[in-house]
């Protein structure tokens, strides 16, 4: 926590810095801000978002779609100018990768806390086909629960793809003792956890998977499992044995690194954004539950939350 | 026709087309071997080498208005000869001359001037463009000079006329029969007005029928236009029938270059004879070919044949009569005659001993 | 020794199986076994790859260039100048086009500057109404090739326009009439310099066969290295993938240009160009129609895939909503793109056949009567679009542009149907699903693990020698042991169990229907047209219903594998069932088979070599979703693939993988052409 306190601080210094910067150089190049937008919900809502805050400032935008992996590569180019959800686990390898490289600046970070974490459909806990979940130990006696056709009569976690943190989670089971009980399976996209969970949901039954928070699940309900509490040096990759689970994990930004020389408004407005877990679940749901077009879902985001987002661009 | 009169002014001095030592010779050294062999080729060494001959020491003339025939089987070179005198391919050694231009020598830019000008020539798979219609392919080879869309399609429509086309100008070339495709090949040959027209087997691939309707359609356009002609084929009756001279080929080598009718009164190899034997003299040969010299005759039948009919034409007449039949040139001046051993000789006997003068 | 030789084959090939099983089941399985596995001695190579395009792109030859933006000079590589003068190029075109379209300011900026275009209000370039748009496809139809098109036309942008997709779909129209025409273009212009030199025919050879089984993923990196994100990247990545059929294609028909039809250009005086425009390439040009509707499949087939890299329109919004799980928002979108390649193609085909009345005596108003209808139609669609905003009052003008989310969905209908789906047959393929996996699917998983790299290459090359003697079983060979010397070839392993087992079903399935569909004219041009739907229907679609249906497991990657890879073994079957020539067909009914008797004994076997050939399309088919199956959920070279997208050695890894995918399909491909020829010629069919 102290350290998630510095790093607010020393955040919050730099904000400052870059927003009296700011103020002293001239007005924003009319060139178009490239603002990309992946295959999820929320972040294109939220590109939208971003992009009317933007305009208000008198900015030109343009949209990128983008694959959310390799965007980094292109903000480090400079063919795209900002990314505004940089999840931890998910995204951190790409973002620090390209960082290294040289061209794409950290940009802030979101208030919103994240969590990435294996957890079930509400409905399991619900209707109690695990007695004792969410608590992980619950899982040493319902494996059964979560077998599917090609798990051996093992219980099955669907882990997201291998790309997003490599072998952590079956790291973690075989760490907890659960290695003989479970099979961790990888999913190909973010589209065939979805695929999964409607289904089981139809069917009711139990399921285990990879999921995170914000999202457009948390509207119907989805509870992560409790693992033993994350602690620095636990994992293995830090030497510790792997049996804990996720951290509470940050969403930053980023942003090409010419974009505070070029834009010092929109640069200023894009480092202060920051949107809390409530805010970029609503963005979320008005496309995913109200079933607006991403553009509407942003126009009506903005035109309800201008105290929020007005904040950002003084 | 203006060609006409200048064909008589002369002009044959100056052959229109003229190969000299011409020889194509197939194979990976030829060319090298030609280049360190001064113009001497040993076909020996060559055929050693590898090499095969296409053509073999060809020279000949053709003159303005005339129909040279080149005729062989199948591998024989002689549509390779005509490639070469087309310059459609590379001629390995020997020169040609086209109106006394040397054809070998001349550059790229030259040769496509002449094809547009001077060369027409009708393919015997027809060649059409399958793309284009029957009279945007007649008028395709005026569009390829640049003349404007509206000249070239007039000038087509008028082409299309000429070959009894009518009316299916919009036609595409798959929509037409072999007869009809071939005219249209022809038209196009003919479009730019060329001196020389090359005929590569342009009817071998029609049927019996519609081959001597084209034969016919054929020797009525050379009445009228009086091209200097070099007509390719494998068809001996085709050969006699349209040629004022008959190249016979074998293995690349000229066996013999000769009218028609002395081809078939004289075959100078064994091999030319091979094709005369079975041809029905009384069918080629006209009554000058085998007059005799007025001489001591001095009773002559009433009768009187022109020196240019076939003998079949005029052979039951001429048996008919008691006495001997007077030959007559075009200005009606009797220049020989005609006796019934001879007309029994070509019809039944032995060609060695038939009284000939050919020319 | 005559009988001997008669099944030599046979025994050679009894030899190399038995062979196998022995070396199969004696080698040790162990790391240091070199009979096991070979080491990976080109590891390293994938970062050496990736070094040097990095090196290339972002330090080699760097020049100074003025920056206003930050106002200061600043070092740029050359190449990387050079490659975004190209994206530059690309982009203007595309833009062009599509505010032509849609409207937009880009193209003035293009010419102007942001600055001016901000403190211009005019400079705005207006959308075209849609009523225009889709007027003058239906004109250009009906110009082109008659009603029928036109009615094409009319239902196609009707259809996109109603449903609400009409921005997308002009999004993707405009970048596919940019990559498309690029395509056509360049596969001209390889085609005819190879056909010009046999050198460069040579050269191109291997790598049209790699660009044709290279999985598209593994060189969306690489692409967006050099060319950056953004349309322009998702038109470059389509070229690549759509220019290699137009090449071979052109090469193949200007090779079958008659010799007289060449000889008879020359001689009516061509010059080499006109030879070539007006000859050559016309003469062929049956060959080039079908490279350009390859194209033109190829391109839409890849509208999905390119928005990875930033191209915008149809395929994205597809991504966005498979990921909402809309599927039948997803199945409306792909819809859209199935109609636009098929319009293109037959607009394209019929412009290309179109004809020219030149005695037809018109007036100035009936010669110009078409482009005379287009503006007639462009003022009235304009005044009906500003008639609209006066009729319309909640601010959407219908007659202008209809939004996406003003258009009629049939969404829910086809959700209800995925939701019925889901609901009456989960329980019932559970049961089947397992007892795949169990029985089938994992014993040929282990089976093929199980097998030691030095029994698998005997094998492989031993088949190879079967076939074509000692070059074949070294070329197979070469391919293998590139494989087997990356880290991947366990990976390999999985990807080829996957594909033979999804080859085996398709072919199968192929052959079946296409038999049947192929004694009757009408079935056979219906399965001919299912063919052309399912090969542009955009994949992505089906893996989420099919994944619903049997859950993140190999049996849906095989799913939808086999759903994909069905298309060329049914395609080649009815083709080469339908091509058996007639005599021999009535040979056979003279001498008294019965219909069963003559497919079996007589059509098959001659058509036999051509099915072959779709089985060899199957296989490259196969690999292709094998690698797309990765989105479901896979381990095998596919998942790496998708893994290299955010790897630090992405571009190096993309393309080693790609390269490896693509040898194993091109083993296959050596081997099937080379079977096939050979019984071609024994058949006297060539």
């Amino acid at each position: 926590m102290r350290k998630f306190k510095n790093k607010l601080v020393a955040g919050i210094f730099a904000l400052i810095l870059t927003a009296m910067a700011g103020q002293a150089m001239a007005k924003d190049s009319s060139k178009p801000i490239r603002i990309p937008t992946h295959n999820w919900s929320s972040q294109v809502v939220m590109a939208y978002v971003i992009g009317g805050i933007f305009e208000s400032l008198g900015n030109n935008v343009e949209y990128v779609p983008a694959d959310s992996q390799a965007v980094y590569e292109a903000i480090r180019n400079g063919d795209v100018t900002i990314s505004h959800e940089v999840w931890q686990s998910t995204f951190g390898k790409s973002f620090y990768n390209a960082m290294a490289k040289g061209g794409l600046i950290d940009a802030g970070t979101h208030s919103a806390s994240t969590l990435e974490e294996l957890g079930v459909p509400h409905y399991v806990v619900e209707k109690n086909l695990c007695p004792g979940l969410p608590n992980w130990e619950a899982l040493k006696n319902c494996a059964e629960v979560f077998a599917t056709a090609d798990s051996g009569g093992k219980g099955r976690i669907l882990e997201g793809p291998q790309s997003w943190h490599g072998d952590l989670m079956p790291n973690r089971i075989k760490a907890l003792g659960l290695g003989d009980k479970f099979v961790v399976k990888f999913a190909g996209s973010a589209d065939a956890i979805w695929a999964e969970l409607a289904a089981a949901k139809k069917e009711g039954r139990g399921i285990i998977t990879f999921n995170w928070t914000p999202n457009f699940t948390d509207a119907d309900g989805f509870d992560f499992i409790e693992f033993p509490p994350y602690q620095d040096g636990c994992r293995i990759a830090d030497g510790g044995d792997g049996s804990c689970g996720s951290p509470k994990g940050w969403l930053k930004k980023a942003a090409n690194y010419k974009f505070p020389k070029t834009h010092p408004a929109a640069y200023s407005a894009f480092s202060k954004l920051s949107f809390t877990t409530a805010q970029i679940g609503q963005m979320a749901a008005l496309v995913d539950t109200e079933k607006l077009s991403h553009q509407d879902a942003a126009k009506k985001w903005l035109a309800d939350n201008e105290a929020v987002w007005m904040a950002f661009t003084k | 026709m203006t060609n006409e009169t200048r064909n008589g002014t002369g002009a044959a001095d100056h052959p229109v087309i003229k190969c000299d030592s011409v020889y194509k010779i197939f194979g990976e050294n030829a060319e090298r071997m030609v280049r360190g062999s001064n113009g001497n080729i040993d076909v020996k060494a060559f055929q050693e080498a590898g090499c095969i001959f296409g053509v073999n020491d060809a020279s000949f003339e053709v003159h303005k208005g005339e129909m040279l025939v080149v005729m062989g089987l199948s591998g024989s070179g002689k549509s390779t000869l005509l490639r070469c005198i087309s310059r459609l391919t590379k001629t390995t050694a020997g020169r040609i001359y086209i109106d006394g231009e040397d054809l070998l020598a001349m550059k790229d830019k030259d040769l496509i001037e002449l094809r547009r000008n001077k060369m027409g020539m009708v393919f015997q798979s027809f060649a059409l463009l399958p793309h284009k219609t029957v009279l945007e392919n007649i008028a395709f080879p005026l569009q390829v000079k640049g003349i404007s869309t509206k000249d070239s399609i007039d000038r087509a429509a008028a082409m299309v006329e000429l070959v009894d086309l009518g009316g299916r100008e919009n036609y595409f070339p798959r929509q037409l029969s072999g007869g009809q495709q071939q005219r249209v090949g022809i038209a196009r040959s003919l479009a730019v007005e060329p001196d020389i027209w090359f005929l590569d087997e342009p009817f071998s691939a029609l049927d019996p029928l519609i081959r001597k309707e084209m034969q016919d359609e054929f020797l009525r356009l050379q009445e009228m236009l009086h091209k200097t002609i070099l007509f390719v084929t494998h068809d001996f009756d085709e050969a006699l029938r349209l040629a004022d001279r008959i190249a016979i080929m074998k293995d690349g080598i000229i066996e013999q270059i000769d009218t028609p009718a002395n081809i078939v009164l004289n075959p100078s190899t064994e091999y030319v004879a091979k094709f005369t034997n079975d041809v029905p003299r009384e069918k080629v040969l006209k009554c000058k070919n085998v007059m005799e010299q007025i001489g001591e005759v001095a009773d002559f039948s009433d009768l009187r044949v022109s020196h240019n009919a076939i003998i079949e034409t005029v052979a039951e007449a001429v048996l008919n009569e008691s006495k001997p039949v007077a030959v007559v040139n075009d200005n009606d001046e009797t220049i020989g005659v005609l006796k019934h051993k001879t007309i029994v000789h070509i019809l039944f006997g032995d060609i060695s001993a038939t009284p000939s003068n050919a020319n | 020794m005559t009988q001997f030789s008669r099944h030599s084959k046979l025994i050679q090939f009894s030899f190399f199986v038995a062979v196998f099983l022995i070396l199969s089941f004696t080698i040790e399985p162990s790391e240091n076994n070199l009979l096991w596995r070979l080491p990976a001695y080109l590891a390293g190579v994938p970062a050496i790859v990736n070094d040097s395009v990095e090196y290339m792109m972002f330090d080699w030859m760097p020049i100074e260039k003025y920056n206003e933006e930050i106002e200061d000079f600043e070092e740029t590589p050359l190449l990387k100048e050079i490659t975004r003068s190209i994206s530059g190029a690309i982009l203007f075109c595309i833009q062009l086009i599509r505010e032509i379209l849609l409207g937009g300011v880009k193209t003035i900026v293009a010419f102007t500057s942001w600055d001016y275009v901000q403190d211009n209000s005019w400079a705005h370039w207006p959308a075209l109404p849609w009523t225009v748009v889709s007027a003058a496809a239906i004109v250009l139809g009906y110009a082109l090739n008659g009603i029928w098109l036109a009615m094409l036309a009319c239902f196609a942008t009707i259809y996109i326009a109603v449903f609400g997709q009409w921005e997308p779909a002009m999004e993707t129209l405009s970048f596919v009439m940019v990559a498309a025409p690029l395509s056509v273009l360049l596969g001209l212009i390889f085609g005819v310099l190879a056909y010009k030199s046999q050198t460069l025919e040579a050269i191109l050879a291997p790598l049209l066969n790699i660009a044709q089984t290279m999985p598209h993923f593994s060189y969306l990196v690489p692409v967006t290295v050099f060319f950056g994100l953004g349309d322009h990247a998702g038109a470059i990545a389509t070229v690549i993938f759509a220019t290699p059929p137009m090449i071979r294609l052109t090469l193949l028909g200007l090779k079958s240009v008659s010799p007289e039809v060449i000889e008879a250009g020359i001689m009516n005086g061509c010059n080499k160009y006109q030879l070539l425009f007006r000859v050559l390439i016309p003469s062929e040009r049956h060959q080039i129609l079908i490279g350009v509707n390859q194209v033109i499949m190829q391109c839409l087939a890849m509208a999905v895939i390119a928005s990875f890299i930033g191209a915008k329109g149809l395929g994205f919004n597809l991504l966005l909503a498979l990921n909402q799980l809309r599927i039948g928002q997803a199945l409306e979108l792909g819809i859209c793109i199935v109609l636009i390649a098929v319009v293109l193609d037959k607009l394209s085909l019929g412009w290309a056949n179109k004809q020219i009345d030149y005695f037809a005596d018109l007036t100035f108003a009936q010669r110009h009567k078409y482009p005379l209808i287009l503006v007639a139609i462009l003022v009235v669609g304009t005044v009906l679009a500003y008639l609209g905003t006066f009729i319309f009052k909640d601010g959407i003008n219908y007659f202008y542009l209809i939004p996406h989310n003003q258009g009629i969905t049939t969404e829910n209908f086809w959700q209800s149907g995925v939701d019925w789906m889901v609901n009456n047959w989960y329980q019932g393929l559970q049961g089947f699903n397992k007892g795949l996996i169990i029985n089938v699917l994992v014993p040929m998983k282990n089976a093929y693990l199980g097998m030691p790299v030095s029994a698998t290459f005997f094998l492989v090359m031993g088949l190879g020698y079967i076939v074509g003697g000692a070059r074949s079983a070294l070329i197979v060979g070469g391919f293998l042991l590139f494989i087997a010397m990356t880290e991947w070839w366990d990976r390999a392993l999985i990807t080829a169990y996957m594909t033979t087992f999804g080859v085996i079903v398709s072919v199968i399935i192929g052959m079946v229907v296409g038999s049947l569909c192929a004694q009757n004219s009408l079935a056979t041009k219906a399965i001919l047209l299912v063919c052309d739907t399912f090969q542009t229907f955009p994949s992505f679609i089906y893996l989420i219903p099919v994944i619903m249906l049997f859950g993140v497991t190999d049996t849906s990657v095989l799913i939808a594998v086999i759903v994909y890879a069905t298309i060329p073994s049914t395609r080649y079957t009815v083709e080469g069932l339908r091509n058996v020539p007639r005599t021999l067909q009535d040979a056979g009914t003279m001498s008294g088979v019965n219909r069963m008797q003559r497919l079996v004994t007589i059509e098959l076997p001659l058509a036999f070599p051509h099915i072959v050939l779709g089985i060899n399309q199957t296989v490259v088919f196969a690999l292709f979703m094998v690698i797309i199956g990765a989105m479901i959920g896979t381990d095998d070279l596919g998942q790496l693939i998708l893994k290299a997208l955010s790897d630090k050695n992405g571009t190096g890894n993309g393309l080693m993988l790609g390269l490896c995918v693509a040898f194993i399909g091109l083993a296959v491909d050596h081997l099937i052409l080379r079977w096939s020829a050979d019984r071609k010629k024994a058949l006297g069919l060539l």
